[in-house]
Protein backbone atom coordinates (compact mmCIF):
# COMPACT_ATOMS: atom_id res chain seq x y z
CA UNK A 1 0.00 0.00 0.00
CA UNK A 2 1.34 3.13 -1.24
CA UNK A 3 -0.02 4.71 1.99
CA UNK A 4 1.69 3.07 4.29
CA UNK A 5 5.42 4.78 3.08
CA UNK A 6 3.31 8.31 3.50
CA UNK A 7 2.76 7.54 7.32
CA UNK A 8 6.13 7.24 8.09
CA UNK A 9 6.43 10.53 6.46
CA UNK A 10 3.90 12.04 8.49
CA UNK A 11 5.06 11.02 11.71
CA UNK A 12 8.75 11.76 10.99
CA UNK A 13 7.91 15.40 10.46
CA UNK A 14 4.90 15.85 12.53
CA UNK A 15 5.65 19.25 14.16
CA UNK A 16 4.24 21.00 17.94
CA UNK A 17 3.54 24.77 17.72
CA UNK A 18 5.60 25.86 21.14
CA UNK A 19 5.73 29.09 22.74
CA UNK A 20 8.91 29.29 25.59
CA UNK A 21 8.64 31.80 28.31
CA UNK A 22 11.99 31.62 31.16
CA UNK A 23 10.50 31.38 34.76
CA UNK A 24 9.48 35.07 36.38
CA UNK A 25 11.91 34.45 39.36
CA UNK A 26 15.10 33.82 36.68
CA UNK A 27 17.35 37.06 36.84
CA UNK A 28 17.43 38.85 33.95
CA UNK A 29 19.23 42.20 33.00
CA UNK A 30 16.08 43.25 30.68
CA UNK A 31 12.98 41.69 30.19
CA UNK A 32 13.04 38.15 28.48
CA UNK A 33 11.03 37.81 24.79
CA UNK A 34 9.06 34.54 24.61
CA UNK A 35 10.59 32.31 22.01
CA UNK A 36 8.55 30.39 19.01
CA UNK A 37 9.37 26.63 17.93
CA UNK A 38 8.38 24.39 15.98
CA UNK A 39 8.87 21.11 17.79
CA UNK A 40 9.28 17.66 16.29
CA UNK A 41 7.38 15.20 17.72
CA UNK A 42 10.15 12.53 17.24
CA UNK A 43 12.62 14.28 19.21
CA UNK A 44 14.08 15.10 22.39
CA UNK A 45 13.44 18.74 24.42
CA UNK A 46 17.50 19.11 24.76
CA UNK A 47 18.12 17.98 21.66
CA UNK A 48 16.20 21.00 19.66
CA UNK A 49 15.93 24.38 21.96
CA UNK A 50 19.63 25.23 21.43
CA UNK A 51 18.34 28.02 19.88
CA UNK A 52 16.21 28.52 22.75
CA UNK A 53 18.93 28.55 25.18
CA UNK A 54 20.57 31.00 23.31
CA UNK A 55 17.47 33.45 23.45
CA UNK A 56 16.97 33.27 26.80
CA UNK A 57 21.05 33.49 27.76
CA UNK A 58 21.14 37.27 25.88
CA UNK A 59 19.55 38.37 29.04
CA UNK A 60 20.78 36.74 31.76
CA UNK A 61 24.10 37.25 33.14
CA UNK A 62 26.74 34.46 32.78
CA UNK A 63 26.94 33.54 36.14
CA UNK A 64 23.09 33.07 36.31
CA UNK A 65 22.98 30.07 33.53
CA UNK A 66 23.06 27.00 34.90
CA UNK A 67 21.98 23.06 32.92
CA UNK A 68 18.40 24.55 31.07
CA UNK A 69 15.17 22.50 31.98
CA UNK A 70 11.51 22.74 30.81
CA UNK A 71 8.05 23.03 32.96
CA UNK A 72 4.55 22.78 31.93
CA UNK A 73 2.10 23.80 34.50
CA UNK A 74 4.48 22.75 37.24
CA UNK A 75 5.48 19.55 36.06
CA UNK A 76 9.27 19.35 35.05
CA UNK A 77 9.52 17.89 31.20
CA UNK A 78 11.60 14.42 31.26
CA UNK A 79 14.07 15.63 28.32
CA UNK A 80 14.35 12.16 27.82
CA UNK A 81 10.63 11.03 26.69
CA UNK A 82 10.48 11.90 22.67
CA UNK A 83 8.71 15.62 22.71
CA UNK A 84 5.04 14.13 20.84
CA UNK A 85 4.99 11.92 24.09
CA UNK A 86 5.33 14.55 26.47
CA UNK A 87 2.91 16.53 24.33
CA UNK A 88 -0.02 14.01 24.09
CA UNK A 89 0.16 13.18 27.95
CA UNK A 90 0.35 16.98 29.92
CA UNK A 91 -1.14 18.93 26.70
CA UNK A 92 -3.04 17.56 24.22
CA UNK A 93 -6.25 18.57 24.51
CA UNK A 94 -5.56 22.18 25.21
CA UNK A 95 -4.95 25.42 22.77
CA UNK A 96 -1.42 25.83 20.97
CA UNK A 97 1.03 26.69 21.15
CA UNK A 98 2.30 24.87 24.05
CA UNK A 99 3.33 27.18 26.50
CA UNK A 100 6.73 25.70 28.02
CA UNK A 101 8.22 27.60 31.04
CA UNK A 102 12.47 27.77 30.78
CA UNK A 103 14.63 27.35 33.97
CA UNK A 104 17.97 27.40 34.45
CA UNK A 105 17.90 27.13 38.53
CA UNK A 106 16.68 25.01 40.91
CA UNK A 107 17.57 22.20 38.54
CA UNK A 108 14.76 19.19 39.84
CA UNK A 109 17.51 16.59 41.15
CA UNK A 110 14.57 13.85 41.83
CA UNK A 111 12.49 14.09 38.97
CA UNK A 112 14.79 14.67 35.77
CA UNK A 113 18.36 13.60 34.42
CA UNK A 114 20.82 15.62 33.76
CA UNK A 115 21.76 16.01 30.23
CA UNK A 116 25.29 17.91 30.18
CA UNK A 117 25.85 17.34 26.51
CA UNK A 118 24.67 15.64 23.10
CA UNK A 119 26.47 12.17 24.07
CA UNK A 120 23.69 11.80 26.78
CA UNK A 121 20.87 12.15 24.58
CA UNK A 122 22.76 9.96 21.90
CA UNK A 123 23.13 7.61 24.71
CA UNK A 124 20.09 7.11 25.69
CA UNK A 125 18.49 7.25 22.25
CA UNK A 126 20.71 4.54 21.04
CA UNK A 127 20.14 2.26 24.61
CA UNK A 128 16.33 2.45 23.57
CA UNK A 129 16.88 1.28 19.85
CA UNK A 130 18.62 -1.45 21.49
CA UNK A 131 15.96 -2.46 23.88
CA UNK A 132 13.24 -2.54 21.28
CA UNK A 133 15.56 -4.54 18.91
CA UNK A 134 16.35 -7.39 22.24
CA UNK A 135 12.43 -7.29 22.00
CA UNK A 136 11.94 -7.89 18.33
CA UNK A 137 14.68 -10.07 16.94
CA UNK A 138 16.79 -11.05 20.40
CA UNK A 139 18.66 -8.07 19.27
CA UNK A 140 20.39 -10.26 16.28
CA UNK A 141 19.76 -7.21 13.80
CA UNK A 142 21.36 -4.47 15.73
CA UNK A 143 24.57 -6.24 16.77
CA UNK A 144 25.07 -7.54 12.70
CA UNK A 145 25.27 -3.69 12.47
CA UNK A 146 28.34 -1.93 11.84
CA UNK A 147 29.56 1.00 14.42
CA UNK A 148 28.68 3.23 11.59
CA UNK A 149 25.05 2.49 11.31
CA UNK A 150 23.96 2.82 14.40
CA UNK A 151 26.02 6.35 14.15
CA UNK A 152 23.57 6.76 11.05
CA UNK A 153 20.40 6.20 13.02
CA UNK A 154 21.75 8.89 15.53
CA UNK A 155 22.77 11.31 12.81
CA UNK A 156 19.43 10.88 11.09
CA UNK A 157 17.49 11.63 13.95
CA UNK A 158 20.21 14.65 14.80
CA UNK A 159 19.75 16.39 11.40
CA UNK A 160 16.27 15.39 11.01
CA UNK A 161 17.19 13.09 7.59
CA UNK A 162 14.12 10.92 6.96
CA UNK A 163 15.90 9.00 4.18
CA UNK A 164 19.30 8.67 6.47
CA UNK A 165 17.72 7.39 9.36
CA UNK A 166 15.29 4.94 7.33
CA UNK A 167 17.86 4.21 5.28
CA UNK A 168 19.53 2.03 8.25
CA UNK A 169 16.17 1.63 10.09
CA UNK A 170 14.27 -0.52 7.65
CA UNK A 171 16.21 -3.07 8.55
CA UNK A 172 15.24 -3.64 12.23
CA UNK A 173 11.37 -2.91 10.78
CA UNK A 174 12.05 -6.39 9.18
CA UNK A 175 11.29 -10.03 10.20
CA UNK A 176 12.25 -13.29 8.70
CA UNK A 177 9.62 -14.41 6.18
CA UNK A 178 8.59 -17.49 7.99
CA UNK A 179 7.56 -15.51 10.99
CA UNK A 180 4.33 -13.04 10.27
CA UNK A 181 5.97 -10.02 13.07
CA UNK A 182 8.31 -9.51 15.60
CA UNK A 183 9.11 -11.59 18.75
CA UNK A 184 7.69 -9.25 20.72
CA UNK A 185 6.36 -5.73 20.18
CA UNK A 186 8.44 -2.71 21.94
CA UNK A 187 6.10 -0.29 23.59
CA UNK A 188 5.61 1.63 26.49
CA UNK A 189 1.55 2.86 28.23
CA UNK A 190 2.00 6.31 30.31
CA UNK A 191 -0.87 7.26 31.66
CA UNK A 192 -0.18 10.80 33.54
CA UNK A 193 -2.36 9.84 36.50
CA UNK A 194 -0.51 6.55 38.04
CA UNK A 195 2.77 7.23 40.05
CA UNK A 196 4.12 4.63 37.80
CA UNK A 197 6.40 5.94 34.80
CA UNK A 198 5.09 3.55 32.40
CA UNK A 199 3.94 -0.16 31.42
CA UNK A 200 5.94 -2.32 29.24
CA UNK A 201 5.38 -6.16 29.31
CA UNK A 202 6.38 -8.58 26.71
CA UNK A 203 3.50 -8.77 24.75
CA UNK A 204 3.56 -10.94 21.33
CA UNK A 205 2.16 -9.44 17.91
CA UNK A 206 0.84 -12.91 16.59
CA UNK A 207 -1.70 -15.39 18.73
CA UNK A 208 -1.01 -19.05 18.82
CA UNK A 209 -3.41 -19.48 16.38
CA UNK A 210 -1.81 -17.45 13.53
CA UNK A 211 -4.19 -14.48 13.92
CA UNK A 212 -2.68 -10.63 14.17
CA UNK A 213 -3.15 -9.47 17.94
CA UNK A 214 -4.62 -6.07 17.79
CA UNK A 215 -4.33 -2.29 19.73
CA UNK A 216 -7.11 -3.80 21.22
CA UNK A 217 -5.85 -6.75 22.53
CA UNK A 218 -2.60 -5.09 23.82
CA UNK A 219 -4.87 -2.89 25.99
CA UNK A 220 -7.15 -5.51 27.30
CA UNK A 221 -4.21 -7.58 28.10
CA UNK A 222 -2.11 -4.87 29.95
CA UNK A 223 -3.89 -1.83 30.85
CA UNK A 224 -7.52 -3.42 30.76
CA UNK A 225 -8.64 0.13 32.70
CA UNK A 226 -8.11 1.74 29.45
CA UNK A 227 -10.58 0.01 27.42
CA UNK A 228 -14.45 0.97 28.18
CA UNK A 229 -16.63 -1.70 29.64
CA UNK A 230 -19.37 -3.32 27.20
CA UNK A 231 -22.18 -0.90 27.63
CA UNK A 232 -20.30 1.89 29.19
CA UNK A 233 -18.55 5.11 28.61
CA UNK A 234 -15.11 5.60 27.12
CA UNK A 235 -13.67 7.90 29.52
CA UNK A 236 -9.63 7.60 28.11
CA UNK A 237 -8.61 8.74 24.75
CA UNK A 238 -5.62 6.35 23.61
CA UNK A 239 -3.27 8.54 21.81
CA UNK A 240 -0.22 7.90 19.87
CA UNK A 241 1.33 10.62 17.72
CA UNK A 242 -1.55 12.64 18.39
CA UNK A 243 -4.02 10.30 17.47
CA UNK A 244 -6.45 8.15 18.34
CA UNK A 245 -5.51 4.38 16.34
CA UNK A 246 -8.75 2.54 16.03
CA UNK A 247 -8.98 -0.28 18.24
CA UNK A 248 -8.90 -2.65 15.72
CA UNK A 249 -5.11 -1.90 13.72
CA UNK A 250 -2.77 -4.81 13.83
CA UNK A 251 -0.03 -4.09 16.74
CA UNK A 252 2.53 -5.45 13.98
CA UNK A 253 1.25 -2.89 11.89
CA UNK A 254 1.62 0.01 14.13
CA UNK A 255 4.94 -1.44 15.75
CA UNK A 256 6.30 -0.86 11.85
CA UNK A 257 4.70 2.35 11.32
CA UNK A 258 3.84 3.80 14.07
CA UNK A 259 6.95 3.60 16.47
CA UNK A 260 9.09 6.51 17.37
CA UNK A 261 12.93 6.64 16.46
CA UNK A 262 13.72 4.68 19.21
CA UNK A 263 11.56 2.05 17.63
CA UNK A 264 9.66 2.01 20.69
CA UNK A 265 5.41 2.77 20.35
CA UNK A 266 4.78 5.49 23.04
CA UNK A 267 0.95 5.24 24.10
CA UNK A 268 -0.37 7.83 26.18
CA UNK A 269 -3.91 7.11 27.94
CA UNK A 270 -5.33 10.23 28.46
CA UNK A 271 -8.89 11.68 30.35
CA UNK A 272 -11.56 12.25 27.15
CA UNK A 273 -12.24 16.02 27.35
CA UNK A 274 -15.63 15.73 28.58
CA UNK A 275 -17.04 19.05 25.99
CA UNK B 1 24.36 -20.58 35.09
CA UNK B 2 26.97 -21.18 32.48
CA UNK B 3 27.47 -19.09 29.12
CA UNK B 4 29.31 -20.04 25.99
CA UNK B 5 31.94 -17.60 25.11
CA UNK B 6 31.95 -18.08 21.49
CA UNK B 7 28.60 -16.83 21.45
CA UNK B 8 27.06 -19.39 19.80
CA UNK B 9 24.27 -20.11 22.92
CA UNK B 10 22.08 -16.95 24.00
CA UNK B 11 23.16 -16.16 27.30
CA UNK B 12 19.54 -16.08 28.86
CA UNK B 13 18.04 -16.46 32.38
CA UNK B 14 14.19 -17.19 32.87
CA UNK B 15 12.43 -14.95 34.98
CA UNK B 16 11.05 -17.45 37.51
CA UNK B 17 14.69 -18.90 37.67
CA UNK B 18 15.81 -15.94 38.64
CA UNK B 19 13.49 -15.25 41.43
CA UNK B 20 14.77 -18.73 42.69
CA UNK B 21 18.46 -17.69 42.33
CA UNK B 22 17.88 -14.24 44.17
CA UNK B 23 16.10 -16.50 46.99
CA UNK B 24 19.52 -18.65 47.34
CA UNK B 25 21.31 -15.47 47.17
CA UNK B 26 19.50 -13.86 49.82
CA UNK B 27 20.05 -16.66 51.78
CA UNK B 28 24.03 -16.92 51.58
CA UNK B 29 24.02 -13.32 51.67
CA UNK B 30 22.27 -13.39 55.40
CA UNK B 31 24.81 -15.94 56.18
CA UNK B 32 27.24 -13.72 56.18
CA UNK B 33 25.97 -10.48 57.12
CA UNK B 34 26.46 -8.97 53.22
CA UNK B 35 22.98 -6.97 53.65
CA UNK B 36 21.01 -7.78 50.58
CA UNK B 37 17.23 -8.01 50.53
CA UNK B 38 14.55 -9.09 48.68
CA UNK B 39 11.84 -5.88 47.94
CA UNK B 40 8.57 -6.36 46.22
CA UNK B 41 6.73 -3.63 44.59
CA UNK B 42 3.04 -2.70 45.56
CA UNK B 43 2.84 -2.42 41.63
CA UNK B 44 3.31 -5.27 40.53
CA UNK B 45 3.86 -8.66 41.80
CA UNK B 46 7.32 -8.54 41.13
CA UNK B 47 10.24 -8.07 43.20
CA UNK B 48 13.66 -7.34 43.12
CA UNK B 49 17.06 -7.42 45.48
CA UNK B 50 18.32 -4.24 47.33
CA UNK B 51 21.22 -3.57 49.04
CA UNK B 52 22.49 -0.13 50.78
CA UNK B 53 26.16 0.17 51.47
CA UNK B 54 27.97 3.46 52.75
CA UNK B 55 31.61 4.10 51.16
CA UNK B 56 33.83 6.16 53.34
CA UNK B 57 36.54 7.87 51.96
CA UNK B 58 39.79 9.86 52.18
CA UNK B 59 40.12 12.84 49.83
CA UNK B 60 42.95 15.08 49.98
CA UNK B 61 42.56 19.01 49.31
CA UNK B 62 45.75 21.09 47.81
CA UNK B 63 46.30 22.88 50.57
CA UNK B 64 45.30 26.30 48.80
CA UNK B 65 42.30 24.89 48.50
CA UNK B 66 41.79 24.41 52.24
CA UNK B 67 41.08 28.51 53.15
CA UNK B 68 37.97 27.92 50.18
CA UNK B 69 36.99 24.74 52.45
CA UNK B 70 36.78 26.26 55.69
CA UNK B 71 33.42 28.38 54.21
CA UNK B 72 31.74 25.57 53.01
CA UNK B 73 31.95 22.61 55.49
CA UNK B 74 28.42 20.86 54.42
CA UNK B 75 29.74 17.69 53.65
CA UNK B 76 33.45 17.45 55.01
CA UNK B 77 34.60 16.40 58.03
CA UNK B 78 38.47 17.46 58.62
CA UNK B 79 40.05 14.68 59.88
CA UNK B 80 44.18 15.21 60.28
CA UNK B 81 47.39 17.02 58.44
CA UNK B 82 50.07 14.46 57.24
CA UNK B 83 53.67 15.96 57.25
CA UNK B 84 55.20 15.60 53.79
CA UNK B 85 57.48 12.42 53.93
CA UNK B 86 59.67 13.92 51.17
CA UNK B 87 60.28 17.00 49.61
CA UNK B 88 58.48 16.74 46.54
CA UNK B 89 55.29 16.10 48.27
CA UNK B 90 52.79 19.34 49.68
CA UNK B 91 51.58 18.98 53.00
CA UNK B 92 47.99 17.70 52.81
CA UNK B 93 44.87 18.03 54.47
CA UNK B 94 42.21 15.35 54.02
CA UNK B 95 38.67 15.31 54.27
CA UNK B 96 36.56 12.29 54.68
CA UNK B 97 33.16 12.02 52.58
CA UNK B 98 31.10 9.17 52.86
CA UNK B 99 28.55 7.87 49.87
CA UNK B 100 25.79 6.47 50.32
CA UNK B 101 25.11 3.32 47.28
CA UNK B 102 22.12 1.81 46.86
CA UNK B 103 22.46 -1.18 44.67
CA UNK B 104 18.98 -2.74 43.21
CA UNK B 105 19.24 -5.91 40.98
CA UNK B 106 15.56 -6.08 38.56
CA UNK B 107 15.28 -9.02 36.32
CA UNK B 108 14.84 -7.13 32.31
CA UNK B 109 12.04 -8.95 30.69
CA UNK B 110 13.29 -7.15 27.54
CA UNK B 111 16.63 -8.64 27.69
CA UNK B 112 15.96 -11.74 30.02
CA UNK B 113 18.82 -11.10 32.12
CA UNK B 114 19.21 -9.73 35.24
CA UNK B 115 20.49 -5.73 35.46
CA UNK B 116 22.35 -4.15 37.85
CA UNK B 117 20.92 -0.72 38.59
CA UNK B 118 22.32 1.69 41.39
CA UNK B 119 22.11 5.30 42.71
CA UNK B 120 25.06 7.00 44.61
CA UNK B 121 24.74 10.24 46.34
CA UNK B 122 26.33 12.04 49.45
CA UNK B 123 24.92 12.33 52.82
CA UNK B 124 23.20 15.21 52.58
CA UNK B 125 21.14 13.92 49.60
CA UNK B 126 23.22 15.03 46.30
CA UNK B 127 23.38 13.05 43.65
CA UNK B 128 27.10 11.94 42.51
CA UNK B 129 27.80 13.40 39.28
CA UNK B 130 28.40 10.66 36.39
CA UNK B 131 31.49 12.38 36.26
CA UNK B 132 32.19 11.27 39.79
CA UNK B 133 30.79 8.23 39.59
CA UNK B 134 32.43 7.19 36.17
CA UNK B 135 35.97 8.60 38.13
CA UNK B 136 35.27 6.05 41.48
CA UNK B 137 35.08 3.00 39.31
CA UNK B 138 37.71 0.17 40.40
CA UNK B 139 41.23 0.84 38.63
CA UNK B 140 40.85 -2.53 36.63
CA UNK B 141 37.74 -1.48 34.83
CA UNK B 142 39.19 1.97 34.33
CA UNK B 143 40.39 0.94 30.93
CA UNK B 144 36.63 -0.35 29.09
CA UNK B 145 35.39 2.36 31.09
CA UNK B 146 37.58 4.87 29.12
CA UNK B 147 36.91 3.04 25.83
CA UNK B 148 33.27 3.15 25.84
CA UNK B 149 31.89 5.00 29.06
CA UNK B 150 27.78 5.19 27.70
CA UNK B 151 28.71 1.26 27.18
CA UNK B 152 29.41 0.84 30.74
CA UNK B 153 27.29 2.48 32.72
CA UNK B 154 24.67 5.10 31.68
CA UNK B 155 22.41 6.99 32.61
CA UNK B 156 18.40 5.56 33.09
CA UNK B 157 15.63 6.31 34.91
CA UNK B 158 14.39 3.72 36.49
CA UNK B 159 11.65 0.87 35.00
CA UNK B 160 9.62 0.24 37.87
CA UNK B 161 8.07 2.39 40.28
CA UNK B 162 10.41 3.30 42.77
CA UNK B 163 11.30 1.71 45.73
CA UNK B 164 11.35 5.22 47.53
CA UNK B 165 10.66 8.67 47.12
CA UNK B 166 14.15 10.22 45.75
CA UNK B 167 13.62 8.96 42.14
CA UNK B 168 16.14 8.38 39.80
CA UNK B 169 18.74 6.00 39.42
CA UNK B 170 22.26 7.29 38.65
CA UNK B 171 23.40 4.40 36.30
CA UNK B 172 22.63 1.47 35.29
CA UNK B 173 25.00 -1.08 34.75
CA UNK B 174 24.23 -3.66 32.48
CA UNK B 175 25.10 -7.90 33.16
CA UNK B 176 24.77 -8.12 29.37
CA UNK B 177 28.47 -8.03 27.63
Amino acid sequence: MTDDKDVLRDVWFGRIPTCFTLYQDEITEREAEPYYLLLPRISYLTLVTDKVKKHFQKVMRQEEVNEIWFEYEGTPLKWHYPIGLLFDLHASNTALPWSITVHFKNFPEKDLLHCHSKDVIEAHFMACIKEADALKHKSQVINEMQKKDHKQLWMGLQNDKFDQFWAINRKLMEYPPEDSGFRYIPFRIYQATTERPFIQKLFRPISSGGELHTLGDLLKDVCPSAIAPEDGEQKTQVMIHGIEPMLETPIQWLSEHMSYPDNFLHISIIPRPTD
Amino acid sequence: MSCSMAGEEDCFLEEKRFKQYCEEFIKLSQQIGDGWEWRTSKDLGDGYLSKTHFQVRNRSIPPDLKEENNDNVEQSLFTHVEEALDDSQVAGVYETEVIRYEYHVLYSSSYQVPVLYFRACFLDGRPLTLDEIWKSVHACYQARLLEGPWDTITQQAPLLVLVNTTGIYSAVFSVQA
